[in-house]
């Protein structure tokens, strides 16, 4: 427990400085949200809701509030996990061959992902309030914060796996930006394709929209979004076991092991 | 010297496409202060990667009979940490009651002032002393050292080597990468890394030694 505090407590401290971050929630969220409402008309746009099983007619305007707040979320959460777990990668690697456990330093990322993710989804939240009135408020915040929670955990998962910093931003942008994008029907018209039900904000856009226009939430489409955590977590360790498991364990001493290394030498082969 | 506590035989690897190990083999015993020398590119580095378990080898192997201490060529640290951030974080990886050793390494290295400071305010040097306090803070029996000098004064890099020969007499074997002629005076034992494969090489004369020492 001692060592989940501990990295808990500075993995927390070193985002509060991460000043950079704080300004993109701070300015971005807002300037993209009010962006959406000032240019974005209120045409009345055809969206297939399949968690309802029916087509809405929805305002274009609003939908576009919705996309736009995703997009926020899933960027600024995506980035901020990504950054933190790439600045920190060899240090972190250099304390699980010391002996700090791997499993503690995860749980440490996941709950510093759960405190920015809610953090970031209420302040994006309430900034769509101030300009639409969904049906269901907080509904729609959770759809929020669970595509939060998927894009940390790909944030997560690409800075181990990938090798550049330049790789995994590229990776973040365009997979949120091609994600939210092609559910639009507003930018993609044939946004009732079966194949969207495989990308990572599928399932939160599904409920935010249930939660935003409809007295229905759907909760499982919510949830499909902790999946792709659960999913992108479970690679991300496996990549951080397989990096980071010492090549030779410590051999008995020579008094009890005189055969040892003939059989290290025949367990490397 | 003591029992053997690194085994290395017949390793094999490469870097960025290049052989650079081709049938390395020797022992490290407890108690010795042994160099690894060679010119750049030589491997020397591949080879301490790979002895301290972090880098598979194309072939061979490697035995370790105590517990390690592993010093990179460049320090790995987290700069948004403070100095006693790190100790507490490794105090709790090597599972040490308390900090006492590595404070009084830091003394002994001159930075207890900066206990509190971020990293990323430090000096290279204090940052690599830092990076070799870590490393030493839970009294290994084996330490790897890839230059763990770089950057430090000349006092300091004289308290280097009176530390090394400080562990070397309570039985801690001590393998140290070097690319310096100067250094060799230091050791009990060399290997020079040439065309893949380690040569033992004569060390100084112990008179030349006792005058480097002062």
């Amino acid at each position: 427990m001692r060592p989940y505090r501990l990295a808990t407590r500075y993995a927390l401290a070193e985002q509060a400085g991460n000043r950079f971050a704080l300004t993109l929630v701070a300015a971005f969220v807002p300037l993209w949200v009010a962006l959406m409402d000032w240019v974005v008309p209120h045409t009345a746009v055809a969206f297939h809701y399949r968690a309802g099983d029916r087509t809405l007619g929805v305002d274009g305007q609003h939908l576009s509030l919705l996309t736009g707040a995703l997009n926020a979320v899933t960027l600024i959460v995506g980035f901020m996990m990504f950054s933190a777990a790439r600045r920190c990668a060899p240090f972190e690697r250099r304390l699980i061959h010391c002996g700090f456990p791997a499993r503690s330093l995860l749980a440490a990322k996941l709950t510093m992902l759960t405190v920015v993710a809610f953090l970031t989804t209420a302040y994006t939240t309430a900034l769509v309030r101030m300009f639409w009135t969904p049906e269901q408020l907080l509904p729609l915040g959770l759809s929020l914060l669970a595509a939060a929670f998927a894009y940390g955990g790909l944030g997560i998962l690409v800075a181990v796996a990938l090798p550049g910093q330049l790789e995994g931003m590229f990776v973040i942008v365009m997979t949120s930006l091609v994600d939210t994008t092609i559910q639009n029907p507003m930018g993609n018209p044939a946004a009732d394709k079966s194949v969207l039900r495989y990308f990572p904000a599928y399932g939160p856009m599904q409920s935010a929209v249930g939660a935003g226009f409809t007295r229905h939430t759907p909760w499982p489409y919510t949830a499909l979004a902790a999946a792709w955590l659960a999913g992108t977590a479970l690679v991300g360790l496996t990549v951080l076991h397989l990096r980071t498991r010492s090549r030779y364990p410590m051999a008995p001493a020579p008094a009890q092991a005189r055969s040892v290394p003939e059989a290290t030498a025949r367990a490397q082969r | 010297m003591g029992d053997t506590v690194l085994t290395a035989h017949e390793l094999r690897a490469s870097y960025r496409g290049r052989q650079v190990l081709r049938g390395v083999r020797f022992d490290v015993e407890a108690g010795s202060l042994v160099g690894v020398v060679g010119e750049n590119g030589a491997g020397k580095s591949t080879l301490l990667r790979i002895l301290a378990g972090r880098q598979r080898p194309d072939g061979g192997s490697v035995v370790r009979r105590a517990t390690l201490g592993y010093c990179s060529q460049q320090p790995v640290l987290n700069p948004s940490l403070t100095v006693d951030q790190h100790l507490r974080y490794f105090q709790l990886a090597y599972r040490l009651p308390g900090l006492d050793r590595a404070l009084a390494l830091l003394d002994r290295f001159a930075f207890t002032d900066r206990l509190g400071s971020r990293v990323r305010t430090l000096s290279g040097g204090t940052r690599q002393k830092l990076h070799l306090v870590l490393a030493l803070m839970h009294n290994p029996g084996l330490l790897l050292l890839d230059e763990p000098y770089q950057g430090f004064d000349w006092e300091t890099y004289l308290r280097f080597w009176r530390l090394a020969d400080e562990l070397r007499a309570q039985g801690t074997a001590v393998l140290v990468v070097s690319h310096l002629v100067f250094d060799r005076s230091r050791l009990d034992r060399i290997h020079h890394l040439a065309d893949g494969t380690l040569h033992e090489a004569e060390p100084e004369a112990p008179s030349s030694r006792r005058e480097l020492a002062r």
